[in-house]
């Protein structure tokens, strides 16, 4: 990721009133985690799978902070249970800002299964989502899925793909 | 040792604390052993993620003490959890593991925790939660629970228990939603913030 997409996302992310940010780290959002790390306005809390930081933003919505699960695509499909209890079961919302692996342009065969899966699980679970790929869309895109996520009390996804993460 | 029994030890401890649980008997247990927590209890019905929630909660609320009443079953599902705290190293949040060795809300097959070679308190303390202990007698895990909730470090408690439930406990009539709401109302006014708010009427 450039640097200018970096800040796109953690403009995003402020202006979404978020301070708690959840992520198991990738290679496609690589930069994204240190700046995140290293911004005093922003708690970072690195998790062993996908579902336990799915779990945890599910916590952190209770408290009334506002927080982000950020990660690959692939994490999606290791979070679906949690989601959908916490979603469909309870009206309990998770933020998610999701790398698009397996999108058109992927060079990986191993991440084929991430681009396959990742549209048909959102979909499952009725999650409303965006696939941006074009670094002036973020900020606003961020913002928007948090918005829905906050009136619908259901999760929301941002897909970050194409030249942003390339 | 009964969970019931711990229950109505723990609950006696506890007055603005906040509390995330597990699904099963035990849900109906905590509500009756604990009623004066009932708007301060959320049960969540998925196996893991019960001390995840509870610790998201308490990152949230620095200033507040948060109890996660996790089970055998759940914390076996993800162990990594206890990694996460051993790094992160809440200073509010007090875990108890109710291990009754099985999977008692499906009729009782076993957990990982019945062989008896599985120690849920040494995984916790070789995940750099150093504070973690494993109580038999109701004495040792009321200790653990005035000491665990004054603690400054993540603390956790495996109560070894027994595999009954307490007869005669009223059952909620909630669902998961209502108690949500429930539990959010109670977090609003106990905090004086707002989480879910009114919709802007644009």
């Amino acid at each position: 990721m450039k640097q200018s997409s970096v800040d796109a996302v953690i403009r995003g992310l402020k202006r979404a009133g978020v301070s708690i940010v959840c992520y198991l780290p990738d290679s496609l959002f690589k930069e994204l985690y240190p700046a995140l790390d290293a911004d005093p306005d922003i708690r970072t809390i690195q998790v062993t799978n996908e579902g336990e930081g799915a779990a945890i933003c599910g916590g952190v919505f209770l408290s009334g902070k506002r927080a982000a699960l950020v990660m690959e695509n692939s994490g999606l499909r290791a979070s679906v249970e949690p989601l959908a209890r916490m979603g469909l079961g309870a009206g309990i919302p998770v933020f998610m800002l999701l790398s698009y692996r397996g999108d058109m342009g992927e060079n990986n065969w191993w991440a084929v299964p991430h681009g396959i899966t990742m549209e048909p699980v959102l979909q499952a679970l009725r999650i409303p989502y965006a696939v941006e790929r074009e670094e002036d869309r973020i900020e606003q895109a961020i913002v928007d899925a948090y918005e829905l996520a906050y009136s619908s009390y259901y999760h929301t996804a941002v897909a970050l793909s194409g030249s942003i993460v390339r | 040792m009964k969970r019931f029994d711990c229950m109505t030890k723990l609950a006696a401890r506890l007055s603005d604390e906040l509390v995330i649980l597990s699904l099963g008997a035990s849900v109906d247990e905590w509500y009756n052993a604990a009623p004066h927590m009932r708007q301060a209890s959320l049960f969540q019905q998925q196996l893991g993620c019960v001390t995840p929630q509870a610790f998201g909660l308490a990152a949230g609320l620095p200033d507040r003490q948060i109890v996660s009443l996790d089970t055998d079953g759940g914390l076996l599902f993800n162990l990594g959890i206890l990694a996460t705290l051993g790094n992160e190293q809440p200073k509010n949040l007090f875990v108890v593991v109710w291990d009754n060795e099985q999977y008692q809300s499906i009729g009782g097959p076993k957990t990982h925790t019945a062989s008896g070679r599985v120690d849920l308190a040494g995984i916790a303390r070789a995940s750099g939660v150093d504070h973690a202990y494993t109580a038999t007698t109701l004495e040792e895990f009321d200790a653990h629970c005035e000491a665990g909730l004054k603690s400054d470090t993540p603390y956790v408690v495996v109560a070894k228990v027994s595999g009954t439930v307490q007869p005669e406990i009223k059952r909620k009539h909630s669902d998961g939603r209502e108690d949500k709401y429930i539990f959010v109302r109670h977090v609003e006014k106990t905090e004086g913030i707002t989480i879910m708010g009114p919709s802007e009427h644009n």
